[in-house]
Order: structure tokens, then sequence, then C-alpha cells
């Protein structure tokens, strides 16, 4: 048996030296937008209502584990792949197919657990009524490890950083207001309802909420971010193995 | 002499082109052996092949006994590989690159340090450890590279025209670490364009052409092949034309019977000749060679 967490380390040496390297850019990157979501729907449009600070911040917590863990997987990797040839490098170690994935997740991992945290943190300073528990951290490493994996596969099929981009306003960007972090989908048209219902976002929303709300998890929703999970580690797999990027 | 690489039957297409073509070629263990080609000819294809970085379409790829696809993990183990275009990562520092590739070659973390302060002296590091790698010149790039490529003691490293773009010094000195490190047993396996860097550095060439191995052997063999002496006849017009002879007195005799109003020259035939000889195309100009500058009707022996 290999020893797993050992060779995620060694992957993610270079992505944990970058981090080091640019500390205040990364939290700064990562919290502007979570603070102005906060901002423009928590106090912009409902003018401070703590109940409905309660309700949002969790949705925004999903939506920032999303963004950091999509977008510093899949840069990272495309401008290593594209510009710096140095995912090759990755490629020729004696490193397991799987270490590699999830080593090249760490930064996007780590991101959207820190930003998700601090968010959290300003929510309960703003509201008591968000309390957090192993449940909130678990959903919130869940939801981070998912779209980091997420990042991870859309870097290595991109073929270039416009088609990023591209994949970012298509599926990302709607994603984060449809998925019932601002507002219940509920008002939706039924037909929508049901394609939101689909997206990965929905789920990490629905469990942060019932987590942070001290309300009972809805498993259905955490068996669909495992399934998530596993689709985007799969596609990841086959990328690397077969080399098809 | 052991096989140390043993790829049999090689193919690599993209779209219509066929990049590689039905390839077979041995490397013996300890040996600098030279993939001469021009550009396009597949070369780094084939290296990409061999280092598992690309799976070929039909054939096989063994290094040291392992084959790439089913035990890519201990083939990758036994290779070091430098790449034609520099891998490093630019926003790490060259300390923060080196100790990467240590970390990922699966060097026990108590001994990535002493490996390092062991490699880097090699290289003349020392001074640049804190440099961010995208400040480096391309000649210091490719010592980095080297460093990274060796740390894990490999048992046979793969260059990739290592010597493109470097100056004259910076080659030299590479020249040099490559016959040291081959010294140590390190098999090394190297692409060029270059025909004297083929012809002064390797034990064996195989040259390389529309991605067929068309020839392969020590220099000396292969120019035995067609004649250890060129006679190139240059026309009034410029048009040059040259023939291959045994020893030096065939090729003056041969010399003799060229019309009079030719430059005639004779100098010792190399691996573009054979290159030449074999395919009809030339690999590229080499620079390396003094030029014959004689008079009409002079017979110039370089």
């Amino acid at each position: 048996m290999f020893n797993f967490p050992s060779e995620v380390f060694r992957v993610s040496y270079g992505d944990l030296c970058y981090m080091k390297h640019n500390l205040v850019q990364t939290l700064v990157s990562t919290l502007v937008g979570p603070l102005l979501y906060l901002l423009a729907f928590g106090y912009g449009m409902k003018a401070g209502d703590t109940e409905y600070i309660a309700y949002v911040i969790p949705g925004i917590v999903a939506i920032s584990s999303m963004n950091s863990g999509f977008s510093s997987s899949s840069q990272k990797i495309v401008i290593q792949r594209l510009f710096h040839s140095s995912f090759d490098e990755l490629v020729l170690c004696p490193m397991h197919t799987s270490s590699v994935i999830f080593g090249k997740c760490m930064l996007g991992i780590i991101r959207g657990l820190a930003g998700g945290i601090i968010i959290l943190g300003l929510g309960m300073i703003l509201t008591p009524d968000l309390f957090v528990d192993y449940r909130f951290i678990l959903a919130l490493l869940m939801s981070s490890v998912m779209f980091s994996l997420l990042g991870v596969s859309a870097g290595l099929l991109a073929n270039s950083t416009p088609t990023l981009s591209l994949f970012n306003s298509i599926i990302i960007l709607p994603m984060s207001f449809m998925c019932g972090t601002l507002f219940d989908v509920s008002s939706l048209p039924e037909i929508v309802s049901y394609i939101v219902w689909a997206l990965p976002l929905s789920h990490t929303t629905s469990v942060l909420r019932d987590a942070a709300s001290g309300s009972a998890v809805d498993p259905v929703s955490v068996i669909m971010i495992i399934v998530y999970a596993a689709i985007f580690y799969a596609i990841c797999y086959i990328v690397i193995r077969k080399k098809l990027y | 002499m052991d096989n140390i690489i043993s790829a049999q039957g090689l193919a690599k297409s993209f779209g219509s082109l066929k990049a590689v073509d039905d390839l077979t070629l041995y490397v013996r263990k300890g040996e600098i052996y030279g993939f001469l080609g021009p550009n396009g000819a597949g070369k780094t294809t084939t290296i990409r092949m061999l280092t598992t970085m690309d799976p070929p379409d039909s054939g096989s790829v063994a290094i040291d006994g392992f084959d790439t696809r089913k035990d890519f993990i201990e083939a990758r183990r036994r290779i070091g590989v430098i790449q034609q275009h520099h891998s490093l990562d630019k926003d790490l520092t060259v300390k923060e690159n080196i100790y990467h590739h240590a970390l990922m070659q699966n060097i026990p973390f108590k001994e990535c340090k002493s490996r390092v302060e062991e490699i880097i002296p090699l290289m003349e590091l020392q001074e640049r450890m804190n440099t961010k790698a995208e400040k480096l010149s391309g000649g210091w790039k490719k010592r980095v590279a080297i460093v990274c490529s060796l740390i894990h003691r490999p048992e046979i490293l793969f260059m990739d025209e290592p010597t493109t773009g470097l100056d004259t010094q910076s080659r030299n000195a590479l020249w040099k670490l490559i016959r040291s490190i081959n010294r140590t047993g390190t098999t090394v396996f190297l692409t060029t364009h270059y025909i004297f860097e083929a012809e002064s550095l390797c034990d064996r060439v195989g040259i390389i052409n529309k991605g067929k191995l068309i020839v392969e052997g020590t220099p000396q063999e292969l120019r035995s092949r067609i004649g250890d002496y060129a006679l190139v006849v240059t026309d009034p017009a410029g048009e040059e034309s040259v023939s291959y002879h045994s020893d030096l007195p065939a090729a003056r005799k041969a010399a003799q019977e060229a019309p009079g109003d030719c430059v005639i020259s004779i100098r010792p035939s190399n691996l573009e000749d054979v290159f030449l000889e074999l395919t009809g195309r030339k690999i590229r100009c080499s620079t390396s060679r003094p030029r014959c500058s004689g008079s009409p009707t002079a017979i110039c022996v370089i």
C-alpha cells in the first residue's frame, strides 16, 4: 500500500510554496467576492436583516468554496500545462495518479476551507442564528474537495485560457446565482428548479445551510456531492492516464 | 552488453501525420546514445514515448526490463528527463524547484537536504538558490533542470536537444558535465540536430528521418558505411557534388579527374554526409567545422 498522504503532500509542495509567496494576494482574492455578496445582498437588499443574513451566509460560503476550489486548481494546472510545461514533470514522476489528482486539489481545498471559515466567522459576529459544528466543517471540506476536483478536470481539459474562462462563464457563474445560495429557488419555474436541483452547488448549499442552522442534513444531498466528486475524480484519472490533455 | 532501453515497433500518429513509424531501438547500459535527425523527424515524439510522457499507438518500451505501460512507476524511478523547453515552475525559487523534484521522486524527507547539498556545487548554483526561476537566463535554467533530473540518481538520463539555445561556453560546459555523468555509470540518451555534438559526444548514434530509424552505429561505423573521406566538387555555377572514398589516396585520385574549372575540397566525411547519402536531405548546416575557401582547381584537404 502506498503512502497516500505523503505522496499528496509531495505533489502539492510546489503549490503550497506558491501560496506561501502570495499569501496576502491569495487571501484577498478569496475574500473579496464573498464579502461583496454579503454587503450587496445582506445589507444592500435586506438592510441588515439578521434572519436573511443567517440564511445567505451558508450560500455565500458555498459560493466561496466553489470559486476558490475551482479557480485555484484549474488556473494553476492550465498555466503549468500550457505555459510552464511543468505539468509533464508531475506525470513523469513515480507517483500514483490519485496522488497527483489530490495533490493538485490541495491549493483549492485550503483556499476553499480558509475562505469559508472566515466568512462564517464574520457571519457569526453579524447574526446569532448561525453556529458551527463538525458537520459544517465536514460539509465545507466535501464542497471544497468536489469543486477542486472539478477545477482539476477543467484545467486538464482546457486547451487555452479563453476555454477556461468560457467554462467559468457558462457553468460556474450561473451556479453562483441559481443554486439557492442567495434566494429560495422554490419561486423559480418548475422546470428550472429541476435543472437547478441537478447542479452540484445546490447540494453543497443545502448541506451547509442545514449544518449552519442546526437542522438535520439531507442525506440525498450528501450522496449527490459524493457522486459528483467521484465523477470529477474519474474524469481526472482518465485524462491523466490516457494523456488526453 | 545489457540493453537498458528496449523499444520495439513504436508508432505514433497525430491525425494523418505519422510522427514515428515502426521504430525499434536498443540502448546499452552505460553508453551515450545520440538520436540525430532534422527538425520534425520524430525525435521529441520518440523521447516522449520512451519516457512514459506519451503512450505509443502501437509497440512497446521497456526501461531496465520494466514495461512502460504496465510498470510505469518502476520505469519512471529509473529515468531523469531534461525536456527541450524548460519545465521549471517559474513562480518558485531554484531551491523550491529542486526540493519539489526531490519530493516528487519519493526521496525520503530526511535525505532531500543532503542530496541537494551534494548536487548543487556540480552546477555552481549555490549563489542562485533563492532566485526565482523566471529570472534565470536560459543557461542557468538548463543547469537547474539538470539538477532536478539528477536528484534521484537515475540510471538513464534523457535529454531532448540539451544544447539548443546555449552559447558555446555553456554548451562545452554541458558536454563536459554529460561526460562526467556518464562516467558515473548513468546511461545518457540525447536527441540533437547538431552533427558535431552527436559525433564528439556519443558512443552510438541512431539517425531518424520521417519517423523511421534509418541507420544506427558508432559515428565511425556510420562514416565508414559511405567512405571516410568526402570529395566535394563545386562547379563555376556554385553547384556542389559530393562523392565518398574509403581513404585519402582514393579521394585524391578522384579529385584529379574533376573538371579543371571547379573548386575541389577533400574532407573527412561526417554524419551529415551519412544522412545526406541515405535520404537525399540535409539535417542542418553545421557551423562547427571550418569551410574550404580554396582557389579554382586547388585541392583543399581539411
